[in-house]
């Protein structure tokens, strides 16, 4: 690896090795951390936060924002759950019919944003309130229940592996082939570069831009998914958090909201760190709100130093 | 001679309010490199948009090897092989080289689903050795330098085969002995059968590369020259010969004290060894090409930018470190080229704006005193004769010379002693433009010092009461009116005088 190789993977180098050192720091003050059952456990709750990150990595990519994923990932449980409602062999056409449903509010977010020119803080947020509200039209509290096969997502295992891992790694690999190795990726650092100069090169920006919003909401469906197994149950508010959640660890990792920057090679480092603190400080026994607190210094430190740390 | 690769006939092109082109022919053929040379507004940029199809031209027709052709955008005119190369270039600072060489038309393998990287690094490496550099291809852009990023285009033109590359004053940016190397690669691709359109106003240069000039002013063509049969003055008098068509107020000066004064002023490469004066009751022209300086300069004495070194002196007083602030409370005003973005807020009212430097002033407590505040801007606006519905019209709706006089009224209700004005007539029109001269005048003569900064030479030496011309972040000499001409400008402004020679020069003819 050259000099300017490591250059230019500087911010990437650092934010791993934070997690290293957090990986070891936790390993010291807790005896319970480096267990494989708290491995297993933290695995579980790193999945959903996961894959709808690695989903808002692409979106903030091309400058834009999707404030509409929690929302979407409240309707696919409700959906999940409350359409299978606990008999087996409705698992794999209500999951097709819930993938379905959350690409067309991505098309519908990409369309809007392209055709409308409104920010998309702006579209996703007011998409966020309409999906929301349909997930309350639909049920006011839990809903539904899933069969022992549907579990299998979230408390499964592979070997002596939990399946969720093998789920995150599948979403993440595919998701760094997209953007390192194909001439969507590219075009995603293309537009989030300079639009202007994306459009005077042939890219056809419109449609890659709709095309990320789509793979956003398909993102969050499956963690949505993965969440309706893990609990058993629909809520719809289940995917509150996410709104917010899911841009924290792609702005850990390194990925500017002015788009064209990051990555999600980063925004994997950056789903760990958070998950990790939550764990460590559960294990420590101290009280969750000092989460938030912690959450939000780290934000603070890696955005400004990943800004100040360039080559 | 051979068959020409291009031919533009009789291509026209009118803007609201001016013809841009007027019937110009244009030729090339392939292996040349031919020079396109004008003043500003002459209607290079316009022509070569038009190729390039960033713009339609209204009359006339393009042929390309013998046949017809329109292109309806940039990319039809890259698909029939015309590249263009602008001052700014279409990187995206966060792509490698390669990557921003084959941006949207990627090498692929596995049935077009995964870019083929390692032939993406190999060819991108090929084209930049033919180019005669070794740059990392997989460097990100944002690392190089102005000089590598302008090869990088070059590349990407190439990459695209083209075999007609506009470049747009590519020496704009470059110097030395990157120039040399610019100059050497343009050969190769000459020796190589290429076109190379080349958009200048630097004389020397376009006698050392270009095998051919054409000459274009106020939209329409002078002439096609062959460099080598006639002298750098003819070209010169192509470019400029004209009469002084603006009305200009007559020159009288308003009472003299010195107000503004630069000493040895420097700032990295753009600006060396400044020294002037600026006095009260004078209107101080200064003049060159784009990258000369000039509006550096401005921000210099504005406080936007800090000196490397040097002393700047306000009314006797030497400045420590300016700022903006320090500078409009010690009297500095300061409108800038770009009046839309750092000269109004458009949606704001006039009175708002005509308020906005001195609200202090108009302030009890944390509140506005709007009948005071609407006070000054009724005096301003008539003062002005600022065409306005009302005060309360949001600026943007005002045409160009109306916002101009607003910017010019704000700094003058903040009772600034110096006002520096960026091409102060730019897109205003020329009815417009008689009657803000004899505004800057008035002013002038009421004892304000007005700098202004301008590229249009008959507004330069009709304006002003002494003249700097600058060249290479350098004031090659001051002029009095009565003796600059527009050659002679033009001849300092492109460092091939100094004034004392150019005096010596003056004296013989």
């Amino acid at each position: 690896m050259s000099l300017s190789h490591l250059r230019q993977h500087g911010v990437t180098l650092i934010i791993y090795g934070v997690l290293m050192t957090l990986i070891l720091a936790s390993s010291v003050a807790s005896d319970v951390f480096p267990t494989s059952r708290n491995f297993n456990n933290l695995i579980r709750q790193a999945v959903a936060l996961g894959i709808v990150s690695i989903g808002q990595t692409l979106v903030l990519l091309t400058a834009g924002i999707d404030l509409s994923v929690g929302s979407v990932i409240s309707l696919t449980t409700c959906l999940t759950t409350g359409l299978i409602h606990g008999r087996g062999d409705l698992v794999l056409p209500v999951i097709a019919l819930v993938i379905v449903a959350a690409l067309f509010i991505g098309f519908c977010n990409g369309v809007l944003i392209v055709k409308t020119h409104v920010s998309p803080l702006i579209v996703t947020l007011a998409m966020m309130s309409v999906v929301q509200g349909a997930v309350f039209l639909y049920t006011k509290g839990p809903v539904g229940e899933v069969p022992q096969s549907f579990s299998f997502i979230a408390w499964g295992k592979f070997g002596f592996m939990p399946f969720p891992i093998f789920i995150l790694a599948t979403v993440a690999v595919a998701g760094i082939i997209l953007q390192k190795r194909m001439t969507f990726g590219r075009y995603l650092y293309a537009v989030g570069g300079n639009e202007e100069i994306a459009r005077r090169s042939g890219i056809n920006v419109d449609r890659i831009k709709i095309a990320t919003y789509m793979l956003c909401s398909f993102a969050a469906a499956l963690s949505g998914i993965f969440l309706s197994s893990r609990m058993g149950q629909g809520d719809p508010l289940a995917g509150e958090r996410y709104m917010i959640d899911s841009i924290i660890p792609a702005l850990i990792g390194g990925t500017s909201l002015t788009g064209g920057k990051g990555g999600i090679v980063g925004t994997i480092a950056g789903i760990f760190i958070l998950t990790i603190v939550s764990n460590i400080l559960n294990l420590l026994n101290v009280e969750t709100y000092w989460q938030w607190v912690v959450t939000g210094l780290i934000v603070i430190v890696a955005v400004a130093c990943c800004g100040r740390v360039k080559t | 001679m051979a068959a020409n690769v291009l031919e533009m006939q009789k291509i026209s092109k009118a803007f609201p309010g001016v013809q841009a082109l007027d019937g110009v022919d244009f030729s090339c053929v392939a292996g040349e490199v031919h020079a396109l040379v004008g003043e500003n507004g002459a209607g290079k940029s316009t022509l070569m948009k038009i190729l390039a199809g960033g713009y339609q031209q209204d009359e006339g027709k393009i042929l390309l090897r013998g046949k017809e052709v329109s292109f309806a955008s940039p990319k039809d005119a890259q698909r029939e092989g015309i590249s263009t190369i602008y001052q700014e270039f279409n990187l995206i600072q966060d792509l490698t080289i390669a990557e921003n060489i084959f941006l949207g038309h990627e090498p692929v393998k596995a049935r077009g689903f995964l870019i083929d990287t390692r032939r993406l690094y190999q060819v991108a490496k090929e084209l930049l050795r033919d180019l005669g550099t070794e740059i990392d291809t997989r460097a990100k852009v944002k690392n190089l330098s102005v000089a590598q990023q302008q090869m990088v285009e070059i590349a990407k033109a190439l990459g695209l085969e083209s075999s007609i590359l506009i470049m747009d004053e590519p020496t704009a940016v470059v110097s030395g002995k990157e120039l040399d190397a610019l100059f050497r690669t343009i050969r190769s691709l000459r020796n190589d059968g290429k076109t190379i359109i080349y958009i200048s106003h630097r004389i020397d240069e376009i006698f050392e590369i270009a095998d051919r000039a054409t000459v274009l002013k106020d939209g329409c063509l002078v002439g096609t020259i062959t460099p080598k049969e006639v002298s750098k003055g003819d070209l010169v008098k192509m470019m400029v010969g004209r009469s002084l068509s603006e009305v200009f107020p007559s020159k009288e000066l308003g009472q003299k004290k010195e107000i503004l004064t630069l000493k040895n002023v420097c700032r990295g490469k753009i600006l060396r060894n400044i020294s002037f004066t600026v006095n009260t009751g004078e209107i101080l022209g200064v003049t060159g090409l784009v990258g000369s300086g000039r509006t550096e300069l401005a921000r210099v004495i504005f406080g936007v930018d800090s000196l490397d070194g040097g002393e700047i002196y306000l009314e006797g007083k030497k400045r420590t470190k300016g700022t903006p602030e320090k500078s409009i409370s010690s009297g500095i005003g300061f409108a800038t080229e770009d009046r839309k973005n750092e000269g109004i807020f458009s949606c704001l009212s006039v009175r708002k704006n005509l308020t906005s430097l001195v609200l202090g002033k108009v302030r009890r407590w944390c509140f506005v005193k709007e009948a005071e505040e609407k006070k000054i801007a009724r005096e301003s606006v008539k003062r002005f004769n600022i065409m306005t519905p009302h005060i309360e019209q949001e600026v943007q709706y005002l045409s160009g010379g109306n916002q101009q006089k607003v910017i010019l009224a704000k700094w003058i209700n903040a009772d600034s002693k110096l006002i520096i004005m960026d091409e102060p007539t730019r897109g205003i029109d020329v009815g417009a433009k008689a009657e803000f001269y004899t505004l800057m005048r008035l002013l002038a003569r009421q004892g304000k010092a007005i700098l202004m900064i301008s590229s249009e030479l008959p507004e330069v030496i009709g304006m002003s009461d002494r003249i700097l011309v600058m060249h290479d972040g350098q004031i090659m000499g001051e002029l009095s009116p009565s003796e600059a001409t527009e050659e002679f400008i033009l001849m300092m402004a492109t460092g091939q005088l100094k004034k004392n020679k150019a005096e010596e020069e003056l004296c013989e003819s």
